[in-house]
């Protein structure tokens, strides 16, 4: 694997509660988490909602701050990065959307939208824009005419096209892919994941790819992250940990993620519950509460991720060799 | 548009009359001529004199120029104070919010009658207090509305991505925040022009606004009153002229708010809790079936504006008792209308045209409402995809548990509370004694929707309809939600219909599939065939989209037709590898292949031949 | 309950607030009060006149000792005398405030219950000759300020038809039928804004509660119509209907000072408007104080009953 493009350490990000006499509890959206990406690599973040895998996507590209930790973009700290440093930073990471409506600007044509990098940055000039607006289109499977049309024109899939042509405008190193297709149809949720494989594949793209699909990120990514309340519970490569999860919380999700084939599925963990608040997680394992191996000692101390196994995998789990 | 035009009309009329009021060679509205007080219509004063014989007409005309500028120029530099105000703490929140935004809200402490009586006293009457005045009492107005628009400007998806791409602040505020924001400040601004044009007049009327003899609305009717036995004419004519102008004012405020917020009513569906009106068909002999619902040729037809459609064709479905149907479709494959349909919940402009829909040996579809209303909720039961706005949130949800008991079963308050608990306890909700008094927002997606479904098992129905009751839900919740009512259903023996777009959760749950597309059924037998074995190729191209295992999943490409635009022939043609001129002449029947196996689809045999010869 | 009590501390700040301000625009206009005052047509007023005037004011203490003193007075009830005839201000507020109240309650009772049924229905029945009736005029009312609804009432209903009073006030205790008389067209022209804003908002919000899922569901369960539209529309659509009659309070509480001049109702408009031309400081502020204060109170109690109406803003 190639040296690392994007590199978190120790990220930890807190929300302020609201309320304006009565200030409600802070949320702990990311805690602690150290992620990196290679140039190319795709790496999956797989977690339920309050899981905090999108903060942490916005965290990585320096979209929201940071309340702790640090991120290197090519080795160089972006948290130190000046104003000019900044601009051409934004030029190599960005970002796609989930929601396919809401990610386009309703007022503007998309050929607009899809230059309007381009323009930020100052490159090329007018007719190139247009040329390149047009390949951009091309690359993301519509037709360049469509640059002259308005959102509301096109279908839910073809948005979430749009919106990749336009991140892909400023010619990107590094991708997030905010659950880029879980807004779409069975159809054209496969047509996406196609093309983003594609593109990882013509353009060398890294990838940070998220979302609650097991399935789709063991097909799409490299290695995979799981999250759960604001932690890591388990890491390594994807078709390792969905063929062998070790964290109980990995292989409850995987047990819950219904199957088309009946032989893939494994015996059914039913977890008790709904996952707590992140605003009041449990002391000790965040997963203890509905964890059907936790003991006492689970409560006692934050469990490290420590590498399990042959290495490849690693696992923030105190029993983890007895339970697997 | 047609809602702004006549107003919009009237409105730029008079702001025409009050412009050109110096060019229109109108006699001097203040001078003075004792002789002719009072006098009625004379040469050159078409609408008379008043109390001090000065034309009637030239000072209504010049009133308006008035009231005009003051309202116009307090409500601008409002506008362009407030808006700024408001940019400003809703993009840098935090003291900028504090000083901008909130600061504001102690200006409506006061009632704006009040505040400017109380500056009118310190600075004295006059047009200039008058513009200060109510420029400091619409500012709040300007402050709130941008700063509520650009905070959730701040959190569109389409404002991040240009953040994203690297735009400056100043950049994203005036290209992507300020559009967003300028259509309710138009809203905001007709609204305070039209609010200062009354409390001008109010004030005037009161003598504590414009400063006599200037001309003013408000003060002409002040003058009016005194003399209104002699000369009544003389109040009507400010009165009507002031009213007239707020009244074309508000019209044309609706109309832009409607014309600036997306959910114009227009669109909203209609719905009445009258019966619903139903074909008067001849009531068809019920079939001998042992199915709990047995739905033949359902046919929906929708009144939109651009036409009737069709999103429910030649539908037919069955189940029996013990077991669960899965209707598995995308977006706009009609399988929910279908459910909504046989429930006899939906809104009055779609009606069934066609089919039946045989429960207990009676057809659901052609019931009177009340009829239907005995069955709902107690033999068939319904429970929904979105169990936060499926609960009304100002009741408990115990309450609304025992109000489904109480509506068809003749029990005692308290019977029914215990009864309700019993269900809490079955559907898995711990602690229901105490659950019972909880209102909805205080529980988790999971928990509502077990309330859900303990109401719509609540009177033991025969046939249970779930519409997507997962989809809202996170995996390991709705592995939860799947066993429950997997369990339910063993227990009571009751017919289920699940909905979904997850072919994983079909497996899961079900015994027998239909798969809808473009609002027909495609293909329909047990789960295991079906899967193993698909017949129809869109069911096979749905399944290679789902991604597991190692293979990349396989897109379909194009999109679902919408109903107004349904090919004639097969539906799934357009987007079909194997379609050949023969499928899109004409509509395709549903074959029976098979006991409990059918397919739509021409191709479907030699297809599969080819297939087992390669 | 803890939201209640900081609910009833958010309106006291309020309230303190409202005070200060008051005070301070008092204090910031240019030029000297007592000279304002002794000062008639354009003669300079007697210099001795004046400083007597400033030392029975306490003008010439320290600002913040005439803030500390105003303060204190408040909080002890007293408000100063007026300075045209030195009758004390809390005096007069305490004989016309309860008449300006009796004026708005009659009013908003008037209001509510014309507007929320005609509101209700005409949602349910989107669309017909009532709705398209009821919205026109409710659009005509709103259009048609209040002074001018009076005026006109006062010329068609006592000057031309002699049916009714054209104005006045005898206390309920002497002749309650002549009281009920007087007080019914000061009162529907104080009805007749708010009933068209309840109206129109009652309609908009009942439209909306019907196209909710929950709605939906209550039908799923097999509940009476005329249940489902008490308890699962109604009740629901009440909510922003009692926001905007929140909101609307203070248009109303202006619109009372105008109705009360016309009618000739002796609330409290009369000495307010005769304080504003006579530049009577202390009487101006005690009454816009009063007001401000009725207005902060009847927010309250909104706020109060929007709470007893939505769980959810107890528990946000």
């Amino acid at each position: 694997m190639n040296a690392p493009l994007i590199e978190a350490v120790g990220l930890s990000k807190t929300f302020p509660g609201k309320g304006l006499f009565r200030k409600g509890k802070p949320v702990q959206a990311v805690k602690h988490i150290d992620a990196t990406v290679a140039r190319g690599e795709a790496v999956g973040v797989v977690g339920e909602s309050g899981s905090g895998k999108s903060t942490l996507g916005r965290m990585m590209l320096g979209l929201i701050p940071l309340t702790e930790g640090s991120v290197r973009f090519d080795g160089a700290p972006m948290e130190k990065a000046s104003a000019t440093e900044w601009r051409r930073l934004r030029r190599r990471m960005q970002i796609v959307f989930q929601d396919p409506y809401g990610s386009l600007d309703p007022r503007r044509r998309v050929g607009d939208q899809i230059a309007d990098g381009m323009k930020i940055h100052g490159l090329f000039n007018a007719a190139q824009r247009e040329q390149r607006v047009a390949e951009l289109l091309n690359k993301v499977g519509l037709d360049p005419t469509h640059a002259q049309r308005f959102p509301h024109e096109f279908s839910g899939g073809q948005r979430q096209r749009i919106g990749i042509a336009r991140a892909l405008s400023t010619g990107p190193e590094f991708l997030v892919a905010d659950e880029p297709v879980s807004a779409l149809d069975v159809s054209i949720q496969a047509q996406v994941i196609q093309l983003l494989g594609e593109l990882r594949r013509d353009l060398g793209l890294a990838m940070l790819f998220i979302s609650h699909d097991l399935p789709v990120v063991a097909n799409l990514c490299d290695r995979v992250i799981v999250m759960y309340l604001g932690r890591v519970m388990e890491e390594g490569p994807a078709k390792h940990i969905f063929a062998h999860p070790v964290h109980p919380y990995t292989r409850a999700l995987l047990s819950a993620t219904p199957m088309l084939d009946p032989e893939k599925r494994s015996k059914r963990i039913l977890l008790q519950g709904d996952p707590p608040s992140p605003s009041n997680p449990p002391s000790g394992c965040v997963f203890r509460t509905r964890c059907a191996h936790a003991r006492d000692a689970c409560a006692q101390a934050i469990p490290e991720l420590r590498p399990f196994g042959d290495g490849t995998a690693r696992v923030a789990c105190i029993r983890a060799e007895e339970i697997s | 548009m047609k809602k702004l035009w006549i107003p919009g009309a009237i409105v730029a009329l008079i702001i025409l009359l009050a412009v050109l009021a110096p060019v229109l060679g109108l006699p001097d509205p203040v001078r003075q001529d004792i002789a002719n007080r009072l006098a009625g219509p004379m040469d050159g004063s078409p609408l008379g004199r008043d109390e001090f014989g000065r034309d009637v007409l030239s000072r209504l005309i010049w009133g308006a120029r008035t009231s005009l500028s003051v309202a116009f120029a307090s409500a601008i530099i409002a506008g362009i104070i407030g808006t700024a105000f408001g940019l400003i703490g809703g993009w840098f929140r935090g003291l900028g919010e504090i000083l901008t935004v909130r600061s504001m809200d102690i200006i409506l402490c006061f009632p704006p009658v009040l505040l400017a009586l109380l500056v009118v006293t310190l600075m004295g009457p006059g047009a200039g207090t008058l513009i200060l005045v109510l420029s400091v009492l619409y500012l709040p107005g300007f402050a709130r509305v941008t700063y509520a628009e650009v905070l959730s400007a701040r959190s569109l998806d389409y404002v991040e991505a240009v953040r994203a791409l690297g735009a400056p602040t100043g950049r994203i505020l005036l290209r992507t925040v300020l559009p967003n924001v300028a259509g309710p400040v138009l809203v905001q601004l007709s609204l305070a022009v039209a609010s200062a044009v009354v409390l001008e007049s109010g004030l005037s009327f009161l003598g504590l606004g414009v400063v006599p003899p200037a001309p003013s609305w408000g003060l002409m009717i002040r003058g009016a009153r005194a003399t209104m036995e002699q000369a009544p004419m003389l109040l009507l004519w400010p009165c009507v002229a002031l009213t007239l102008t707020i009244l074309a004012m508000n019209l044309l405020c609706d109309g832009l708010r409607d014309a600036v917020d997306p959910r114009t009513p227009a669109t909203r569906k209609r719905f009445r809790v009258v019966d619903r009106l139903l074909p008067g068909l001849l009531p068809a002999s019920a079939p001998r079936t042992d199915a709990v619902l047995d739905v033949r040729d359902l046919t929906v037809e929708i009144a939109t504006p651009r036409g009737a459609i069709r999103p429910v064709q030649g539908v037919s479905l069955a189940v029996h008792a013990g077991e669960t149907l899965a209707v598995v479709g995308e977006s706009g494959s009609g399988k929910s209308v279908t459910a909504t349909t046989v429930m006899g919940l939906m809104p009055p402009i779609a009606r069934p045209v066609e089919g039946h829909a045989w429960f207990g040996g009676r057809d659901l579809l052609s019931l009177k409402e009340p009829e239907l209303r005995a069955l709902r909720g107690g033999p068939m039961a319904m429970v929904f995809q979105d169990p936060m706005s499926s609960l009304n949130p100002v009741h408990t949800v115990g309450a609304q548990v025992v109000e489904a008991i109480q509506a068809h079963q003749k029990v005692s308050s308290s019977e029914a509370w215990a009864q309700a608990e019993a269900l809490f306890k079955r559907v898995g909700i711990a602690d229901p004694a105490k659950r019972l008094r909880v209102y909805p927002h205080e529980m988790s997606g999971g928990m509502r929707q077990r309330v859900m479904i303990a109401m719509a098992i609540a009177n033991r129905p025969k046939l249970l309809i779930c519409d997507e009751p997962t989809t809202a839900l996170d995996v390991t919740v709705q592995a939860q939600i799947l066993d429950l009512l997997n369990e339910l259903k063993r227990e009571t023996g009751m017919g289920m219909i699940f909905i979904t777009h997850s072919l994983g959760v079909v497996s899961e749950i079900a015994d027998r599939v239909a798969v809808m597309y473009a609002g027909q059924v495609v293909e329909q037998g047990s789960v295991a065939e079906v899967f193993s074995h698909p017949l129809h190729p869109y069911t096979r191209a749905l399944l290679a989209a789902v991604p597991e295992g190692d293979e990349p999943p396989q897109g379909i490409p194009g999109i679902v037709p919408p109903p107004h635009a349904f090919p004639v022939g097969c539906r799934f043609a357009p987007r079909c590898k194997f379609a050949t001129a023969a499928c899109t002449e004409a509509p395709l029947p549903l074959e029976e292949i098979r006991a409990d196996r059918q397919v739509r689809c021409i191709r479907w045999h030699e297809l599969t031949s080819t297939e087992a010869a390669a | 309950m803890r939201w209640f009590l900081r609910r009833i501390g958010v309106s006291l700040a309020l309230a303190w607030i409202v005070a200060t301000i008051v005070f301070m625009t008092l204090h910031m206009v240019p030029g000297d009060p007592a000279e304002i005052l002794l000062s008639t047509g354009g003669v300079a007023p007697d210099p001795a006149a004046v400083a007597e005037l400033r030392e029975r004011l306490g003008l010439e203490l320290p600002l913040m000792t005439q803030y500390g003193n105003f303060l204190l007075g408040l909080t002890r009830g007293d408000l100063g005398v007026s300075l045209v005839d030195e009758y004390p201000v809390l005096d007069e507020i305490a004989l016309r405030l309860p008449r300006t109240l009796e004026l708005i309650f009659a009013g908003t009772i008037i209001a509510v219950i014309v507007a929320l049924p005609a509101g209700t229905y005409a949602a349910l029945h989107r669309g017909g000759l009532f709705d398209r009736i009821a919205s026109g005029t409710a659009a005509l009312l709103l259009a048609v300020p209040v002074f001018v609804v009076g005026t006109v009432l006062v010329l068609v209903l006592a000057q031309m038809l002699r049916l009714m009073p054209a104005g006045g006030y005898v206390p309920f205790a002497q002749n309650p039928l002549q009281h009920l008389t007087l007080l019914a067209l000061p009162a529907l022209a104080i009805a007749k804004g708010l009933a068209a804003v309840v109206f129109r908002m009652t309609r908009a919000s009942v439209l909306d509660a019907l196209s909710r899922d929950y709605v939906r569901t209550a039908r799923a369960k097999g509940i009476s119509p005329t249940r489902v539209l008490v308890r699962h529309v109604v009740r629901n659509a009440l909510t922003p209907v009692l926001t905007v009659l929140g909101l609307h309070m203070g248009t109303l509480l202006g619109g009372t000072v105008l109705v009360e001049y016309v009618f000739n109702w002796p609330g409290m408009s009369t000495p307010l408007l005769r304080a504003v031309e006579a530049r009577d400081y202390p009487m101006v502020v005690g009454i816009v104080l009063t007001i401000s204060g009725l207005f902060l109170l009847i927010n309250l109690i909104m706020d109060l009953l929007y709470a007893a109406l939505d769980p959810r803003i107890r528990t946000a």
